[in-house]
């Protein structure tokens, strides 16, 4: 019964076919990351920021097509330069980071679309599941674990920066540095995730587990796990979607996830 | 051995924030072991001064700590970010200087301070955000003593704390001071408990309009000038 069962989730074909296993573990390992840092995204109340921060990988996208280079380093370039100018413009100005973006990221979108050919923009926005080669898995799931294990050290500073900069800053901690590397951080794990989800939805990867977590959650230890638990789980459940129906990636996971935040609103504790 | 080495000395402090000027000409000195209450209307520059004090703004003048001083800092509220699930246990072992692994002896700290500031052990279990105004009081002067400083920067919130539950913070306060030599610096704002527990007494509005003990340096007509005639009467009233 059980074996039936996994036979229907995970068809043999899935075991047996080498590049499927790669992409799914390529998932699995985007998912770590992303969820996990965007956990932090959202108790920031900066959900939206997190979200477009995704569509400046598009016209990264385009120049490293242009000059015909992998394009997970042309969306990485991008969105390291746009995680650093959202710190510094937010240092600089009194201006919140939503409005920073909604006025600069945007329009990184509107240039990605006349940047990126035509027969690529598709899957640039949406992602596919065969773009990632053996090679690509390997960078994303090294990458990924780094990120993963830089996160969970800075992790206190962070929260604790979150909660109460000026407790941060009396007991000699930066909250800016820390500020600045969990962006920084940030980026890099969106750009993991770029070929595989698309820039549209990358975003959506990072916010959507850490909303439904903190429906789930009693304390900051149960709603990290839960975060980075629900976006494997979703990512894992959109890759076998996607592959079975044909289904663009991004979607598939996107849609997964949303499955997952409905089932947690019944969850939430008043 | 008063007054020649005070813990904390400063002089002709200012600060302004985009050419306004918020804090002008400040001196004072604190003596370790004492109470200063620092008292002045809504907007006099009071918390601007303790964060300045802190190191978290810039300034002309001079801000002089002695060297061995270790200073705690309650601030007045904590965050209004609901989102962060935190309990009482995670948020003390946020002041970890461990980033990652255990921290048995802080853990073990945190059960000392708990007792010192009159809370059970239950509550570290609850999150942040359950917790009442007294209650969230405790969990923070509790944070604050953590890791045992010399000096306690105290900014008293201005409203919700009840009088019972405000006397008892006080008792508390002045509790932690007697068993630890503690300094205290308090932002206050009332000038009952000014008279009862504190040893000097800066009055602020923008610049320092008293300074010294509070039955000397806190005349009527000071308090006049501080505050204004109506707030004078509401004062004296509890």
């Amino acid at each position: 019964m059980a074996k039936a069962l996994f036979t229907i989730i995970m068809p043999i074909e899935f075991l047996q076919n080498q590049q499927l296993l790669l992409i799914f573990a390529s998932g699995i390992f985007i998912a770590l990351a992303a969820s996990f840092l965007g956990a932090f995204i959202v108790v920031k109340r900066m959900a939206l920021v997190g979200d477009v921060l995704s569509h400046v990988a598009l016209p990264g996208i385009g120049l490293a097509l242009l000059i015909n280079i992998d394009p997970i380093y042309g969306a990485a370039a991008f969105l390291l330069i746009a995680a650093f100018s959202t710190w510094f413009i937010e240092k600089r100005t009194a201006l919140p980071p939503d409005a920073i973006i909604g006025t600069f990221f945007t329009a990184t979108l509107a240039l990605g679309v006349l940047l990126v050919p035509n027969e690529e923009l598709f899957e640039s926005m949406f992602g596919n599941l065969f773009a990632i080669r053996f090679y690509d898995a390997i960078i994303i799931v090294i990458t990924s674990i780094i990120i993963f294990v830089l996160t969970l050290i800075l992790s206190r500073r962070l929260t604790l920066s979150i909660a109460a900069p000026d407790l941060a800053k009396s007991i000699g901690a930066k909250p800016d540095t820390s500020y600045l590397g969990f962006l920084l951080l940030f980026a890099l794990s969106v750009a993991l995730g770029i070929k595989l989800i698309g820039s549209i939805l990358m975003g959506a990867l990072t916010i959507l587990p850490a909303v439904s977590a903190r429906n789930l959650s009693w304390s900051l230890k149960s709603f990290l796990s839960f975060s980075v638990i629900l976006g494997i789980l979703m990512t894992g459940l959109g890759v076998i979607i996607a592959n079975a129906f044909n289904f663009p990636s991004g979607p598939a996971v996107i849609l997964s996830g949303i499955i997952f935040f409905i089932i947690s609103l019944f969850f939430k504790k008043s | 051995m008063h007054h020649e080495n005070p813990i904390l000395e400063t002089r002709n402090l200012s600060v302004s924030f985009d050419k306004q000027e918020i804090l002008k000409d400040i001196s004072f000195s604190v003596d370790e072991g004492d109470v200063l209450a620092i008292i002045g209307p809504n907007g006099a520059g009071k918390t601007v001064l303790f964060r300045t004090l802190l190191g978290f703004i810039p300034f002309d003048g001079k801000v002089k700590w002695r060297e061995d001083a270790q200073i705690g800092y309650v601030p007045q509220k904590l965050f209004e970010k609901a989102e962060l699930p935190l309990t009482v246990k995670e948020f003390f072992i946020l002041k970890s200087k461990n980033l990652f692994f255990k921290d048995k002896r802080l853990i073990e700290s945190i059960f000392h301070e708990l007792k010192a500031v009159g809370l059970n052990q239950s509550i570290l279990n609850q999150q942040l955000v359950n917790l009442s105004h007294g209650q969230l009081q405790r969990v923070l002067i509790a944070w604050a003593i953590l890791r045992h400083p010399n000096v306690l920067l105290f900014d008293e919130p201005t409203a919700g704390i009840d009088l019972a539950g405000e006397d008892t913070i006080y008792n508390l306060l002045h509790k932690l001071q007697n068993e630890r030599g503690l300094t205290v610096l308090i932002i206050s704002h009332d000038l009952n408990i000014v008279y009862r527990y504190a040893d000097k007494v800066l009055c602020l509005n923008k610049e320092g309009i008293c300074f010294g003990e509070p039955k000397k340096a806190l005349t009527n007509e000071q308090i006049r000038r501080l505050y204004g005639e109506s707030a004078f009467y509401h004062h004296h009233a509890h």
